[in-house]
């Protein structure tokens, strides 16, 4: 990216100008969501959406995902664990960095590990394709979580107080109802992307 | 004046020709570089070392001026070379003059976000009036109360949107 008041060289994937006046210097990392709709709009009836602009709208390409994958490869590395244009869900704690399949995320979510020192959860949502991550503990206690099972209702349920939890990471029942576990930053990324701006990553194995 | 006389300025004449269209080639030549160097570098879809981008960026960051410069040079060259040459070798400078004129444009334009189209202006429509598929992936952040979302569809297209959500300046790209 280039800013209009510098011309400086920012780098996507890291915030960081690596290039004019501003090289050196980051940009903070809002947090965010990458959501279906349909569940974004759940959590927030009352949010903007950004308008489709007219003149370009024929130009967005309902197929945008399947036509990534067939530009030309950027970075390969061979030999590792994943195919470059795999999509990983990575994590960065304390400096400790692991990619996570998004096919193992969806298969065996949530996924209980830890990194960093930190244990966390990694789970994906009630529409299977969302994916959040929180650090699963409770007024300092590590706890774990799991799925809840029965009913239609997706929920979560920790093992040490029974309460059950939504996907906002929030305790909606139980001793802990009114609680919310700390989310932690994700970024959903091809498994080259990733690893060549986190060289030390692990990759996860179940 | 006699005819044997007048070899070595014939010589020296031809000589200082021949230096005058090295020097003009070679002022093409570099102006081209001004804008090629940083274009084949940073081509899409190519790794990028950190010194290859760095190389490039320097370059691209002195080029408008000297861009200028080596076309003036060119076309000062071409001037004092026109009534010197053939009718091909005019041609030769014409083309060398074009080549660099065009180096001296593209180092100005910001040709490698052509590919990106940035939304100046952001509009919004609020969350149920929007026809969006529910199985549609967005980007979403959320500043008080504030929210937002950014359909990947549309952010795979524009790359880059600027936007004041909660009060908070962010720039949303992808």
């Amino acid at each position: 990216m280039r800013d209009e008041e510098t011309g400086s060289w920012w780098q996507q994937a890291s915030g960081q100008a690596i290039f004019g006046a501003l090289k050196g210097e980051s940009l903070e990392l809002a947090p965010y969501d990458e959501l279906t709709f349909g569940l974004w709009k759940q959590e927030s009836p009352a949010g903007q959406v950004l308008a489709p602009v007219s003149k370009d709208e024929k130009e967005y390409d309902s197929k945008w995902e399947a036509e990534i994958q067939k530009l030309p490869l950027v970075l390969t590395f061979p030999g590792t664990a994943l195919q470059s244009r795999d999509v990983v869900i990575g994590l960065e704690v304390a400096g400790a960095s692991r990619a996570y399949p998004m096919s193992a995320i969806i298969a065996q979510s949530p996924i209980q590990d830890r990194l960093g020192g930190t244990p966390f959860l990694l789970t994906a949502g009630p529409d299977g394709k969302s994916v959040r991550a929180f650090v699963s503990r409770l007024d300092g206690a590590d706890i774990e979580l799991f799925r809840k099972s029965g009913g239609d209702k997706w929920v979560l349920m920790d093992s040490a107080s029974g309460s059950e939890w939504n996907f906002q990471g929030c305790a909606t029942s139980g001793l802990a109802q009114g609680k919310c576990l700390e989310r932690l930053p994700l970024l959903k990324d091809f498994w080259f992307d990733w690893r060549n701006y986190h060289p030390s990553t692990t990759v996860y194995r179940h | 004046m006699c005819p044997v006389a007048m070899i070595p300025e014939i010589q020296s004449a031809n000589r200082k020709s021949f230096a005058l269209a090295l020097t003009f080639a070679l002022s093409v030549c570099l102006g081209l570089f001004l804008f090629l160097a940083p274009a084949v570098i940073i081509r899409p879809f190519r790794f990028q070392s950190a010194r290859a981008l760095n190389f490039a960026m320097s370059v691209r960051q002195q080029a408008p001026i000297w861009s200028l410069i080596f076309a003036a040079v060119t076309v000062i060259l071409a001037a004092f070379l026109w009534r010197r040459v053939s009718r091909w070798k005019k041609v030769l400078l014409g083309a060398g003059i074009c080549l660099v004129a065009v180096s001296a444009v593209m180092s100005r334009v910001d040709y490698f976000e052509w590919m990106f189209h940035p939304v100046p202006v952001p509009g919004f429509e609020a969350a149920d009036r929007s026809k969006l598929d529910s199985s549609e992936m967005v980007m979403s952040v959320r500043f008080g109360s504030d929210a937002r979302a950014y359909p990947i569809r549309a952010m795979a297209y524009h790359h880059v949107v600027n936007d004041v959500v909660g009060g908070v300046p962010v720039a949303v790209t992808y």
